[in-house]
């Protein structure tokens, strides 16, 4: 089983299991994350999904393409070197286990 | 299971005048209901809303019967899924980048704000309907449209026949004859200004799908201009004039904006009040379950995105203006695909623009006679006019 770890902005921690597959974005709609609004669904067509990989995962997880950071742009929250967009990256057994800080607000 | 409930007794009429105490009812006692006028089953609770727009291979866009296709003369990209709908929708998207909205579209907005508000007389009443929401809005979206030299009559008259088409569920004579005649005044215009703007590329609409390397078809890009035309003007133009009447009617809400600056709350409670879009379909493409009752394949549900912006399990007095209510997610943008694209510029330009700058401009702003605002409208809703006095 793949799990994501996701930590909110005043450092609350839940560990939800994970359909490999999935994407972040996806995973945390189902276990109601409410930190993600994820407003377009999935299909990058908004910043609603922003997350923070951890310094420690983000090589193994990966950064943001061109497109994905154009897109930041309309994050609410501070976009750092670590930011994502959670629609865009997908769970598998070799991030299972990543940790995801949340922003503190999405719109 | 069974079928849900079937309701004989929503009038078209009440739900056009004012269809919240309905949507109220519904989202207490029959929350998925088969209204016959209609001819749609309503879906009011937020929490069955979203997960139907969210599934598009569950519930199509591609509902068939509607007078949209007539009106349109075409099968538009509203009414498509998948690759085909993502295909027409990207064309259209470099218009709306970040980087267009920030550089291009936003210095030109803010000039367009200022000279629309330079022609507004101080001390006496005027309505902000006829001399700027509908006017601004029209002007900004024939800018990035690429349509520069249609004028805000124009661009209202043909957005206005759009509109009217596709709701024109009657099927009557009079709204197509009229959206017929503007397709023949938009194809000429845009056939005249595609050949301009591939000499003299820019960053509009029209621009970028005639210039792209891969370009769909002239006919799927005339029908994506369409769309915006007529989707572009009524939904800027309508919430702008739904939160200026929220603002004004409730002044110590004003009052702490003016010193917080948190323009952009007033817009997001402005949206989630009265949707401007306050409807969508959806054909059903198995046959599925809803709060148990079935829901057949070949159904089409309509998810009340007005009503899931009111639902009681979310917004405490979800029927009164609060712009400085917690911030929760409305669904005035819809959500999957068919996200609203021009969610991030009406956010900028009403949210981030003109707000701060109408109220710099005009500190103390008077409506006049609130209780004379007529709120209208089933699909799209917003008021029919706004009487302020500027000083």
């Amino acid at each position: 089983m793949t799990e994501v770890i996701f930590v909110s902005a005043n450092g609350e921690k839940t560990t939800v299991e994970a359909n490999a597959g999935d994407t972040v974005m996806q995973t945390a709609l189902a276990a109601n994350i409410s930190d993600i609004i994820a407003e377009c669904g999935g299909a990058m067509m908004c910043a609603t999904c922003h997350v923070y990989v951890d310094d420690d995962w983000l090589e193994r997880v990966g950064k943001a393409d061109e497109d994905e950071l154009t897109m930041l742009d309309f994050a609410s929250s501070e976009v750092k070197p670590t930011s994502r967009l959670s629609c865009q990256i997908k769970v598998d057994d070799e991030n299972s286990g990543m940790i995801i800080h949340l922003p503190d607000s999405q719109l | 299971m069974a079928l849900a409930p079937l309701d004989d007794e929503i009038a078209i009429s009440e739900l056009i005048s004012n269809p919240y105490p309905i949507y109220k009812r519904l989202r207490a006692q029959t929350p998925v209901l088969r209204v016959k006028s209609i001819g749609r089953t309503f879906i009011t609770k937020a929490a069955d809303t979203r997960p139907i727009k969210d599934n598009p291979e569950l519930f199509s866009s591609n509902d068939p019967n509607t007078p949209m296709q007539r009106a349109f003369n075409a099968h538009t990209l509203m009414r498509k899924d998948g690759e085909d709908h993502m295909a027409e929708r990207k064309a259209m998207m470099p218009t709306f980048s970040p980087t267009n909205l920030k550089t291009v579209w936003s210095p030109a907005y803010e000039k367009l704000a200022h000279e629309y508000l330079d022609r507004l007389p101080r001390n006496e009443v005027i309505d902000l309907f006829p001399m700027l929401a509908g006017p601004l809005s029209a002007s900004i979206l024939s800018i990035i449209l690429g349509m520069p030299d249609a004028t805000d009559d124009d661009m209202q008259f043909w957005s206005q026949a759009l509109i009217d088409g596709a709701g024109n569920f009657a099927w009557a004579d009079e709204p197509f004859e009229r959206v017929d005649r503007a397709h023949i005044a938009m194809d000429t215009y845009i056939a005249k200004q595609a050949e301009i703007l591939k000499a003299e590329p820019d960053q509009s609409a029209l621009s970028v799908m005639v210039n792209a390397e891969n370009p769909i078809a002239y006919s799927q890009i005339v029908s994506n201009l369409k769309i915006a035309i007529g989707g572009g003007i009524n939904e800027p133009r309508d919430c702008m004039l739904t939160i200026l009447y929220g603002l004004l009617t409730n002044i110590d809400q004003l009052e702490e904006l003016k010193t917080s600056g948190n323009w952009s709350a007033a817009f997001e409670e402005g949206v989630r009040w009265v949707a401007p879009i306050q409807v969508s379909s959806r054909l059903v493409m198995q046959d599925t379950t809803i709060r148990g009752f079935d829901i057949p394949k070949g159904d089409v549900v309509m998810t009340i995105q007005a009503s899931a912006n009111h639902d009681e399990e979310l917004f405490e007095d979800g029927d009164k203006f609060n712009a400085l209510r917690k911030r929760t997610p409305h669904q005035s943008f819809g959500s999957g695909p068919h996200h609203c694209m021009g969610t991030h510029l009406a956010r900028l330009t009403i949210g981030k623009l003109l707000l701060p700058l109408i109220f710099e401009r005009f500190p103390n702003m008077e409506i006049v006679e609130p209780e004379n605002v007529k709120w209208w409208g089933f699909g799209f809703r917003g008021p029919l006019n706004l009487n302020v006095r500027l000083n």
